[in-house]
């Protein structure tokens, strides 16, 4: 009897531990970026030390200001089902690193358990940093301290190698400014048409009001003017005028409203409140301290190494 | 009068079209195109290593001409069939998948055979060449599964009740899957 339940607690107890070490799976990944986008480091288990962490955190933050590429270091003891590639593949596309329009997000993952180091390089990024180079980068600078057990020499060496690399890589953030400004431009230039619009008609409105029915030149004025009615600001005048050239009288019924009165006006308006909208949309996301990932999507692209 | 009525009739005609979803599958059929191109540009990526490896290879490994000849052959092979997004039937894409499989397992067939030629296994060149090819078939793997997924969506899509009596109408035919590699259910064998 005793010794049942001694084995049932040895077995608790087990289970106790292996549950608290157990594989995790893509979504438990803590994504440390959302709560500081300084942040890139997923380390729950404490594999890496602070130190390295602090320093990868500044390269990628550097890296990505420069060139907008947008990087996610996890490092793990175990995963579940135990490919290293499906697991980046999926941490990849189910958080969405990398931008929406250029895909260039880029998946770092050490399971060290598995042996494995594993980048994944985001559609827009396999042409940047191709897997050939990132095979390169983990034999020259990973694999070694890897098969050492030092994590945090193998982690920092690749990471600052693939930094160098991306070096001379710049296009990218001068292009996403620009789209970006492009974006906050189009509700502007929209505005500017519509104000264009309006200043034509009204154009060609005067201008058609000056013209003589009788010789077609715009020499029309307005020579005499009688009130007919004023009823809730709304005048009513008949308004005569005369062409200096032909010297042809028309006489005009015309409502105006009346800026003296100051009922129920209301009536106009509308214009300039066109423009209070749109105009400062674009950007969104960020705030202030936690950081976001753009939905960038991922073909595959990257390679990984047994160590 | 007579016109109006044709006018109306064909505003209507327009208006039921749209809304018995023949928009919706012609959005979903594009998207199974998009995705088979993809798969295809992959496997032509493959096959545009191979001339590469197989040459690098042959510096080394000059005796194993029996593994590296199936290897170009079976590439050959498959660059012959190409198969258009329209013309996607279950006989045809089998097919295709078939002489696909043979080139795969003619290069994992040389690939193993290389572990015992140590001088090829630390040539920088070889490695990252392995490492191109490590990732076209996972770039192959991706883009197998997407059109599985895009497929499955407009199968689903044309089968459903209203879109099915217009798909048929329409000639939106039902699209094939790629299934799972004959040998990817078995382990592995490992031998020493």
């Amino acid at each position: 009897m005793k010794k049942t339940i001694i084995t049932c607690f040895v077995c608790c107890l087990l289970g106790l531990v292996k549950g608290w070490a157990h594989p995790y799976q893509v979504s438990e990944i803590p994504m440390v970026h959302l709560q500081d986008r300084t942040r890139y480091v997923s380390n729950p288990d404490q594999i890496l030390s602070a130190s390295t962490v602090s320093s990868i955190d500044n390269i990628l933050y550097a890296l990505e200001q420069r060139t907008g590429i947008e990087t996610l270091v996890v490092a793990v003891k175990e995963i579940e089902g135990g490919d290293c590639f499906e697991f980046a593949l999926q941490l990849g596309k189910q958080n969405g690193v990398g931008k929406k329009q250029t895909d260039n997000g880029l998946v770092i993952l050490l399971v060290t358990e598995e042996r494995c180091i594993q980048f994944v390089t985001g559609y827009g990024l396999e042409g940047i940093l191709p897997d050939a180079i990132c095979k390169r980068i983990q034999n020259r600078f990973m694999n070694t301290p890897f098969s050492q057990g030092d994590w945090d020499n193998g982690m920092l060496a690749g990471i600052r190698a693939i930094d160098s690399y991306l070096k001379d890589y710049q296009d990218g953030t001068e292009q996403r400014a620009e789209t970006d400004s492009m974006a906050d431009l189009y509700p502007l230039l929209f505005a500017a048409l519509v104000i264009l619009l309006f200043c034509f008609f009204a154009y060609r409105r005067m201008r058609r009001k000056s013209q003589c029915p009788h010789c077609k030149k715009h020499t029309l004025y307005r020579s005499d003017s009688r009130l007919i009615s004023n009823v809730h600001g709304i005048r009513r005048e008949e308004v005569v005028y005369t062409c200096s050239n032909c010297g042809y009288t028309v006489v005009r019924e015309e409502e105006s409203r009346d800026d003296r009165h100051d009922g129920f006006g209301g009536g106009r308006g509308g214009g300039p409140i066109i423009f209070g909208g749109g105009l400062f949309g674009g950007r969104g996301g960020g705030g202030f301290s936690g950081g976001s990932f753009g939905g960038g999507n991922f073909g595959g692209g990257g390679a990984g190494s047994k160590f | 009068m007579k016109r109006i009525m044709r006018l109306a009739l064909i505003l209507i005609c327009a208006l039921t079209l749209s809304s018995c979803g023949y928009n919706s599958m012609v959005e979903k059929e594009e998207a199974v195109n998009t995705a088979w191109s993809n798969v295809e540009n992959q496997y032509q990526r493959r096959a545009d290593l191979i001339p590469n490896l197989v040459n690098t290879v042959k510096g080394y490994a000059s005796h194993e001409q029996e593994t590296l000849e199936s290897v170009v052959n079976a590439r050959s092979k498959a660059t012959q069939i190409t198969l258009n997004a329209d013309e996607l039937t279950p006989e045809k894409l089998k097919a295709y998948q078939a002489a696909q499989g043979e080139v795969g397992s003619a290069l994992s067939r040389l690939l193993a055979v290389t572990e015992n030629y140590p001088e090829l296994k630390a040539n920088e060149n070889f490695q990252e060449l392995q490492a191109q090819l490590e990732g076209t078939e996972n770039r192959i793997s991706v883009e197998r599964r997407n059109f599985n997924q895009v497929t499955q969506d407009y199968n689903t899509y044309i089968r459903k009740f209203p879109n099915n009596l217009f798909a048929g109408m329409f000639g939106f035919d039902k699209k094939p899957y790629f299934e799972a590699e004959a040998g990817s259910q078995k382990a592995p064998e490992v031998k020493f």
